[in-house]
């Protein structure tokens, strides 16, 4: 019996409605029971296996795609209901587009497909209350998939209560080579003083007013304040002091300083370059999953599976994917939370 | 299929709409200011939800302490069945067979937190020099250890003369395999009889460890980018010159290459912050729930090595 032939009776024989009712109490039951634990709030899937799962059911690959997304909004479901506040999955690689051209425009097509039907469908994911972003090389997109791309992003801007990050074209080296560039830029700009509607100039005025009038300083303000073009200058923070008092050893520390308006390179933290990353505001990664029984990365969320990011490789493939398969790697990492704050190593605090 | 189609398909697995949902969430408002026939069925339902929750953890936590017990017990037999009894030849034979062999393994280790530093150290130093023994052996040539906090890179020149003298029992005094000691930004420790880089055929029996630590990491990256920072303020370049190929060299130059094969000898895959650039493609492995560094685990990560297919782009 063909895989299709035996979805279909699996299918009918949910939707008897004694069985769908049980099958819906079960799942209602273990979710909210689920829920009395610490939840993850940031979990990634790479969706490893559609076209393997194919091959090994005598289906055709498009079909395959088509069960991983179904997958995908089964997933979504039990994440989004658990509580997850953001989930990210790896659609396209940089890397796929070296594949063969056809098979490229193959995947394009269908990235439109799903996007087009994500629209069609905008009041089911706002059931959801997951906005969508598209992480990635945003130039890369073709031009003719671009605009589904936008408007998927647009009509799901209102939802906050839930993120859903699609890489798509996403490598991770990308990705961090430009938050470093970002950073380098950020950091390579001159820094304006922050404006205020105080005049510096005006305060060195009132300041002077109000001494007692000393030879040395008295001349030189005769000599500076009715020129307009000082009075500008000395609005400049770096040089404001330089009309003040001429020759004095602060006028060439100011001096210095006019030099580099540079922000300080050694400044330059983890958290300036983790700020300019596709997830700068996402919650950090608590669990990596990625089916299909390969273990590797592959060039996905290197720079955010970094500590407490707890990284499962699963067997199945990604169509089998389900409840059945998230809620052992859910219970396991509530087991290790439990045991890590029992241990007092794990500081980490899961807000439920 | 068409859109109705579909949404029927999707149906089962979506919750209430909102404006459902807010009109039971009114009703049930309404009814508590009324009577607290619900108020009691949601008290009820979350003592419930407690319950099962404590009821499932119960049943997980029996089946995850059966599940580390038959691990356990199969690797104690795996490891008296297949021990390699100190000898180079065994491992050799261990690893014949296979199609193909990494270049470069990497290795997490982790400081015992409990106990004196001294002795948490010397066992991470044993381990060190039995994992680079089986590695000579097994014919991998370059080997990087990942260790947290970087204990490993105070006084390399002593770790070095241990892990030598390790080796030497291993293969016997003349047999041993030179030992390069490599770490980012610092010396490299070679024997001390050791001359030249054409000093025996090309190194064909030497063997070089990376000890890296967590400043390899993610704050090598930072660093990298103060330089590059630094060289835009000068004008020295822009930040359009920045590509993934100048990044990827300067981190491969400066702190180590991509490593073929990672093994973590922790119960799961916990990275600890390891260079996040050099572990793109890098083939994890992990034995689960095992805790301490064993032989076994080291040939079964070679054996899923050799079976893994490699596919840039899935």
């Amino acid at each position: 019996m063909s895989i299709k032939a035996d979805a279909n009776v699996q299918r009918w024989i949910a939707t008897l409605p004694p069985i769908a009712w049980a099958l819906r109490q079960a799942r209602e039951t273990l979710i909210g029971t689920l829920r009395q634990g610490p939840i993850p709030q940031h979990v990634a899937f790479e969706m490893d296996g559609n076209r393997r799962f194919a091959k090994n059911n005598h289906i055709e690959t498009i079909e395959g795609h088509n069960m991983g997304f179904e997958a995908l909004a089964k997933v979504l479901e039990v994440c989004y209901k658990c509580g997850v506040k953001v989930v990210t999955v790896y659609a396209f690689s940089i890397e796929n587009f070296n594949r063969p051209k056809s098979e490229v425009s193959g995947l394009m097509k269908m990235a439109k497909l799903k996007l087009e039907q994500l629209c069609q469908h905008g009041e089911l994911l706002d059931r959801y209350g997951a906005g969508i972003r598209v992480l990635g090389e945003r130039d890369l997109i073709p031009d003719d998939v671009l605009p589904f791309v936008d408007r998927a992003i647009e009509m799901t801007k209102h939802n906050t209560d839930a993120v859903l990050n699609i890489c798509f074209p996403y490598t991770s080296r990308a990705e961090m080579t430009a938050a470093i560039k970002a950073t380098v830029d950020e950091f390579s700009m001159p820094s304006e003083p922050p404006a205020t509607p105080f005049s510096q100039a005006r305060i060195t005025e009132t300041i002077r007013s109000k001494q007692p009038k000393r030879t040395e300083s008295s001349t030189s303000l005769r000599e500076v304040s009715p020129d307009p073009a000082a009075k500008s200058d000395a609005d400049d923070s770096v040089s404001s002091t330089t009309t003040l008092n001429p020759g004095s050893p602060r006028t060439e520390a100011k001096g210095k300083e006019k030099a580099i308006p540079f922000k300080d390179a050694e400044s330059i933290t983890v958290d300036s370059i983790n700020n300019h990353m596709y997830t700068a505001d996402c919650p950090p990664l608590d669990i990596f999953i990625r089916t299909s029984n390969v273990m590797r990365l592959s060039d996905f969320m290197l720079w955010q599976c970094h500590e407490d990011t707890h990284i499962f490789f699963l067997k199945c493939f990604w169509p089998e994917m389900d409840l059945w398969h998230f809620i052992p790697v859910l219970l396991e990492w509530q087991w290790r939370q439990k045991k890590e704050r029992e241990g007092g190593s794990g500081k980490r605090l899961k807000t439920e | 299929m068409n859109p109705q189609e579909r949404e029927e398909l999707l149906k089962p697995y979506l919750p209430a709409a909102p404006h459902l949902r807010e009109a039971s969430i009114k009703r049930k408002q309404r009814s508590n200011g009324t009577a607290s026939g619900l108020g009691v069925r949601n008290v009820l339902r979350k003592q419930f939800y407690a319950l099962s929750f404590a009821l499932i953890h119960a049943i997980f936590s029996v089946y995850i302490r059966i599940r580390i017990a038959c691990h356990a017990v199969y690797l104690r037999i795996v490891s008296v069945l297949y021990h390699h009894h100190h000898t180079p030849e065994y491992i050799q034979r261990d690893v014949q067979g296979l199609s193909r062999k990494p270049k470069h393994l990497s290795v997490i280790l982790s400081l015992e937190e409990s106990g004196k530093r001294v002795d948490a150290k010397e066992k991470l130093i044993s381990e060190v020099a039995d994992i680079a023994a089986w590695c000579a052996s097994a014919g991998i040539q370059m080997l990087s250890v990942y260790e947290k906090t970087g204990i490993l890179k105070d006084e390399m020149q002593q770790s070095h003369r241990e892990i030598s003298s390790k080796l030497r029992n291993w293969f016997g005094k003349y047999q041993a395999p030179d030992l390069h000691l490599h770490s980012p930004n610092m010396p490299v420790v070679h024997p001390s009889y050791y001359s030249a880089p054409a000093h025996k055929g090309a190194g064909e029996y030497g063997i070089a460890i990376m000890l890296v630590s967590e400043e390899d990491g993610r704050e090598s990256m930072v660093d990298l980018t103060k330089v590059l920072t630094v060289m835009a303020q000068k004008n020295k370049l822009s930040a359009a010159d920045i590509t993934s190929d100048v990044i990827d060299n300067e981190l491969t130059s400066s702190v180590m290459a991509e490593p073929d094969l990672l093994i973590s000898f922790a119960p799961y895959v916990d990275l600890q912050g390891y260079p996040p650039w050099q572990i793109r493609l890098t083939e994890i492995y992990c034995e689960q729930d095992n805790q301490s560094v064993e032989y076994q685990v080291f040939v079964n990560a070679l054996r899923k090595y050799a079976q893994a297919t490699f596919k840039l782009g899935k």
